[in-house]
């Protein structure tokens, strides 16, 4: 062997393994289902409302930024932002939606939620049974908030609970 | 060490430097190697290894840092430690699911429970530093391979039938004896014992099993083979090892598929062994009250036909029907659907009786389903009992008046009923522990009868594409390590011209050999070999 073909070989062998090293470490470290952030294209969903409706984020967005708050009766934060986000809500929503997609809980749980509630939410609220949603979203903790602006991008993101200001920069945010 | 080429001064051949014996005639090059390392230099055939000859680039020094033995071994050592390391504390999979391992190993193992997370070792076998190790174990087995390799295989394939004098003497099978009338037939009872006889003049070289020398090499690839597959397990789509935990008569999405296939479980059987049955497991029974038999779960396949977006409703169709059951997996693509075990902890539903005041039973029992309870039970004529308010692992009762869940998974279940008989109402809480009257001086109470738990069957959905190549790896190296550990290379240099000269060299097994030799030499009247190690001090003898 003559000594480019041996230099040539060596260097080639130290590459390729390099390489294959950094590819795989890179895979090892990547791996696993990646959370949603922001910039990030938000996954586009199509679930049944506690109305019975179906609604498609890609639809939503289509016209409105979107505010999608993931979460459950068992959770106090959840409890305790809902009625101000309806309140945010009910002053006008013209720009924005927001869907409150409830981890998969049965409708008499969610019922029995609202009935306990001053005032009735009225922004929809999807039913997510399967948690399919939530798995796609790879929601951690709740609540978690997502702001999906007109383009379909995430432009927001909060995982834990929201205050009067905090709704109010989501809506502003996702409106941009 | 020299570093220019080297001239033999026996026969004027010109070795790559480093060269230990002349490639050509075998005489000794460097005459400081004495006797004692005939071996070392016999191992390589002389020839020089190459990366103790020069260093230039960044890349040479990488690799004659590689081709080191010392450094292979070093790495497999740490490998080795990092294994035995990751022994101590359980890996991360074995840690109860959904707690946070970062507080799990500080809290049960303290100090060194953190050290061992923070360090990786609680996955190790994904940990970046030890995929780097196997890395570089790989870079040093193909390094110092090719090293060592590529040399002995060209002295090998090159060599030389005619040998200097100085070779034979130095062999530790050695012969110099009267030339018999003779020496073709010699030559050809080597012959008949599957030597290969190469003739140049009055010089003989006879050889068998060189393969043998190559053994190592043919080990090493497999071992590249194996390091390949495994490193393969890491890149997606080619390994899922994923746990699929399905409620009798519920439907899932298998994970890893894209939404593209469902399962149903039809139903979970768990069949134990009867106590009475047979006596092959009398005692296994008499120790344990329960010898399961038999764990089985009836699955019905589902290809979804809308695949698209999250959350939308899957349009099922049937594919097939099958048992699995331990060791029966169910096949489909590349994927296998084990039985992997059971979960019958979720409670499913729970089942109550009303009392008048008397603590007679009024009507029929009512079952509250806990995960889509209905709100009303008609139980007898004209009395109902409604469900006013349900929480499944009850914490307290808010300031409303609803009831307030810490979770969402039924653990602690407790109901506000109301029971109605036309004429009044009166309601209750009840929890699983104790009922509270809410109304005063209720006339009717509700019992609780019995619970029923989801019988949920856990699966487990396996799919491994880098086996054909963790295989293939094995099957060579353990053909490999057949070849370099059961062929020997025997090899005999016989001159002729003047008296009979006889050298031989294997490398392993110099008893058996020497028998073989002997034994040829003596069918045609000639005395046997000369051992060094014989003749020398018998009390270092090792062979």
């Amino acid at each position: 062997m003559k000594g480019r073909t041996r230099n040539i070989l060596r260097v080639s062998i130290i590459v390729t393994i390099g390489l294959l090293i950094g590819i795989t470490v890179w895979f090892n470290l990547t791996s696993g289902t990646k959370a949603v952030e922001v910039g990030d294209k938000a996954v586009d969903f199509r679930l049944t409302t506690l109305e019975g409706e179906e609604i498609q984020l890609s639809e939503l967005t289509e016209e409105k930024g979107v505010i999608l708050n993931f979460w459950g009766t068992w959770c106090k934060p959840c409890r305790e932002e809902m009625p101000d986000m309806n309140d945010v809500y009910t002053e006008g929503h013209d720009d924005y939606e927001i869907v409150a997609v409830n981890v998969a809980e049965n409708e008499q749980q969610i019922r029995q939620f609202i009935s306990g509630l001053d005032a009735d939410l009225e922004f929809p609220i999807a039913l997510d049974r399967s948690k399919s949603v939530t798995d796609a979203y790879n929601i951690g903790p709740l609540p978690t908030t997502i702001a999906v602006n007109k383009e379909g991008i995430v432009v927001k993101k909060q995982e834990y609970q929201l205050t009067h200001d905090d709704i109010t920069a989501f809506i502003s945010e996702s409106t941009e | 060490m020299e570093l220019k080429e080297i001239k033999c001064e026996s026969c004027g051949h010109v070795n790559p430097p480093g060269t230990q014996l002349c490639q050509s005639c075998g005489n000794m090059i460097n005459s400081d190697y004495d006797k004692n390392k005939i071996k070392d230099l016999m191992r390589y055939d002389g020839s020089a290894v190459r990366s103790k000859t020069r260093s230039k680039s960044i890349f040479d020094k990488i690799w004659i840092f590689f081709t080191s033995v010392k450094i292979g071994v070093s790495i497999i050592l740490a490998i080795a430690v990092a294994a035995a390391i990751g022994t101590i504390f359980p890996q991360e999979y074995f840690i109860p699911l959904g707690v946070d391992p970062a507080e799990y190993y500080q809290e049960n193992y303290g100090t060194l429970g953190y050290l061992y997370y923070s360090l990786g070792f609680h996955n190790l076998y994904s940990s970046w530093w030890f995929l780097v190790l196997n890395g570089l174990l790989a870079l040093s087995i193909i390094a110092a391979s090719i090293d060592r390799g590529i040399p002995l295989f060209k002295s090998l394939n090159k060599q030389r039938v005619k040998k200097h004098d100085s070779f034979f003497r130095r062999q530790r099978l050695f012969l110099n004896t009267e030339r018999p009338a003779d020496t073709s037939s010699l030559i050809d009872a080597f012959s008949k014992k599957r030597y290969k006889v190469r003739k140049e003049g009055d010089n003989y070289l006879l050889e068998k099993g060189r393969l043998s020398r190559y053994g190592p090499y043919i080990n090493h690839t497999g071992l590249i083979i194996l390091l390949f597959g495994s490193m393969l397990r890491f890149f997606p789509g080619m390994y899922v090892d994923e746990i699929v935990h399905i409620n009798e008569g519920e439907t899932e999405e298998l994970p890893t598929t894209e939404g593209q296939y469902f399962v149903r479980n039809e139903a979970f059987t768990l069949d134990t062994y009867d106590e009475e049955a047979g006596e092959v497991f009398d005692q296994a029974l008499s120790n344990n009250r329960m010898v399961i038999s038999n764990f089985q779960t009836d699955i019905t396949f589902y290809k979804n036909n809308s695949a698209d977006i999250v959350g939308s409703s899957p349009d099922l169709e049937e594919i097939d029907e099958y048992s699995i059951r331990v060791n029966h997996p169910y096949r489909f693509g590349d994927y296998e659907l084990y039985q992997s075990s059971y979960d019958n902890s979720q409670l499913k539903s729970m089942t109550f009786r009303l009392e008048d005041e008397n603590g007679n039973t009024v009507g029929d029992n009512f079952t509250v389903n806990l995960n889509d309870p209905e709100e009303s039970f008609e139980v007898a004529d004209g009395v109902s009992v409604n469900m006013r308010a349900y929480s499944p692992d009850f914490l307290e009762i808010d300031d409303n008046g609803t009831l307030v869940s810490a979770t969402p998974v039924p653990r602690n279940p407790a109901f506000v009923f109301e029971v109605a008989d036309g004429e009044e109402s009166e309601l209750s809480l009840l929890q699983i522990m104790n009922s509270t009257d809410i109304t005063q001086d209720n006339d009717y109470s509700i019992r609780f009868v019995e619970a029923e738990e989801h019988m949920a069957s856990v699966l487990t959905l396996k799919k491994d594409l880098t086996i054909p190549f963790i295989a293939t790896g094995f099957i060579i190296f353990l053909i490999g390590l057949f070849t370099g550990s059961y062929i020997n290379h025997r090899r005999i240099w016989i001159r002729t011209d003047g008296n009979l000269l006889l050298a031989a060299h294997t490398n392993k097994n110099y008893f058996g050999m020497k028998r073989e030799i002997n034994e040829v030499l003596e069918s045609n009247g000639l005395e046997a070999v000369n051992d060094k190690l014989d003749d020398g001090d018998k009390d270092k003898n090792k062979e």
